[in-house]
């Protein structure tokens, strides 16, 4: 149990780490925080750090999947979703 | 709650940049036509460099004649779908003509180039067991006709080969059918994609290639066959969409393939189902354009100098350009703002080009896009380089 918080930390890091340049208006983030809404960046450059995070973790994340989420806690849980389908 | 709130945020950003604008570049009115590369604009004479009217075939004799015969022999409007009223003679015709010209043995005439892209995507592509990959950077149409497949969709970066063999590397046995979508010319930059490399990657992989040629058609490749003519891979390319409305100066698109199955996309594709054909004057028009073109190199040979005109001087005047020098040239500039202030500028100096800004643009850039015609004559460009030269003077005096 311990082990899938530690590592959720490390997925939600690393997402909050590329959404950083993005925030403008230095918008705590939290799992919950609209992506789109809260940090007031357009789909495609949501679709861009998605980009980075797939290379990241060596995975795909369909565009499908993508236009589904609205928070940073739904990305982290979709990439581990998809981390262990495609491992 | 009404329909109408999710506009207001969005539109909010929008009309900040509108109100300190003096003219507003997204509803430009060309008052009068006078050429293929002049218009009236409010009283104001103006060179238009954002066409895409690549070889300036919109005003050429053979396609007006063709273009008002039809109108006499078959009517102003088809009234109904190439499914049921709406296929006449200049339709097959067209589609055996292009067919032909490309050297494919099956042709589906649409529309629009938007509804070929759709029509195609969204007919070859069905969930759960088919995914289609795309490059980053592809037109809104091709998102479109993703989203209309509903099968699952992975993008890969732009122009990166390596990028789509990972993904594709990384799909399942699950999956069957694998579809690859990538453009010969991106409009926005006017760079293009390295189509050989992609086909290779894609083939090895068992996938199959729709390429969409619509900006490139007529410009690249000994024949004018587009980007994939160039790379030596034409003949490769799976299936070769494209439009009427740029190099062919009409209005209407197609999708060409040597697979016969092709031809399943007649009932199954809704675009092409359930919309009415293009008129017979478009088709026409195309048809005659498409016989210039295969017989007269000379357009396109203008069309390259005046496209490594445009970019030499550009380069000179210290502007940050997109790409190589290409019909599309996109001058970068720092915000939204500036490129705001810039478009007004070029269009009171007598030039109209296309001003383009996130998230319409790739990267998140806000360029002045231009596109040249075999069209523009030499003063036209004077006038072009003249207008960008007094932008550069005034974008200096703003960074000093």
């Amino acid at each position: 149990m311990s082990g899938i918080q530690e590592d959720d930390d490390l997925v939600f890091h690393k997402i909050t780490s590329l959404l950083e340049p993005l925030n403008e208006k230095g918008v705590k983030l939290t799992r919950e925080t609209d992506i789109i809404a809260d940090l007031e960046i357009d789909s495609v450059s949501l679709l861009d750090v998605v980009m980075d995070i797939e290379d990241n973790y060596d995975i795909s994340i369909p565009v499908n999947t993508i236009s589904e989420i609205k928070t940073i806690g739904e990305l982290v849980d979709a990439i581990h979703k998809i981390k262990k389908e495609q491992s | 709650m009404s329909l109408f709130e999710k506009f207001e945020d969005k539109s909010r950003l929008l009309k900040g940049l509108l109100e300190q604008s003096p003219r507003d570049p997204f509803s430009v009115s060309m008052d009068e036509m006078l050429g293929p590369t002049r218009a009236m604009v409010k009283g104001k004479e103006i060179v238009l460099a954002g066409t895409n009217n690549y070889l300036g075939l919109t005003y050429d004799e053979g396609a007006i004649e063709a273009a008002c015969d039809a109108v006499k022999s078959s009517g102003t409007g088809t009234t109904g779908s190439r499914f049921a009223n709406g296929t006449y003679a200049g339709h097959k015709e067209l589609e055996a003509d292009l067919a032909e010209f490309l050297g494919y043995k099956h042709c589906i005439v649409f529309s629009t180039g938007y509804q070929a892209n759709l029509g195609a995507i969204s007919a070859l592509a069905a969930p759960p067991n088919d995914v289609i990959l795309i490059d980053a950077d592809c037109h809104a149409c091709i998102y479109d006709g993703c989203q209309l497949s509903g099968a699952e969709t992975i993008r890969f970066r732009h122009n990166d080969p390596e990028s789509l063999d990972k993904r594709l590397s990384r799909l399942g046995p699950e999956v069957k059918g694998k579809l690859v979508c990538l453009e010969g010319m991106y409009s926005m930059f006017g760079d293009v994609a390295p189509v050989k490399e992609f086909v290779e990657v894609a083939h090895k992989h068992g996938a199959q290639v729709l390429l969409d040629e619509a900006h490139s058609f007529g410009v690249f490749g000994e024949g004018g066959r587009g980007v994939c003519e160039r790379d030596g891979v034409l003949a490769d390319v799976d299936f070769y969409t494209g439009t009427f409305s740029k190099s062919l100066a009409s209005i209407g698109g197609f999708v060409a393939s040597n697979h016969p199955e092709l031809e399943y996309l007649r009932f199954s594709s809704r675009p092409y189902v359930f919309t009415a054909s293009p008129s017979p004057a478009n088709v026409a028009a195309a048809s005659a354009a498409l016989k210039k073109i295969s017989t007269d190199s000379s357009m396109r040979t203008r069309l390259w100098e005046n496209a490594e005109r445009i970019h030499a001087a550009f380069t000179q005047l210290g502007f940050e350009l997109c790409a190589p020098a290409s019909p599309v040239i996109a001058v970068k500039l720092k915000n939204k703002e500036e490129a705001f202030m810039a478009w007004n500028v070029l269009m009171e100096n007598g030039v109209y080009v296309n001003l383009a800004i996130p998230p319409g643009t790739p990267n998140a850039a806000s360029i002045l896009r231009l596109s040249v015609s075999a069209a523009h004559t030499n003063e036209d460009l004077d006038v072009v380089v003249d207008a960008y030269t007094t932008l550069s003077q005034i974008l200096a005096k703003g960074a000093a």
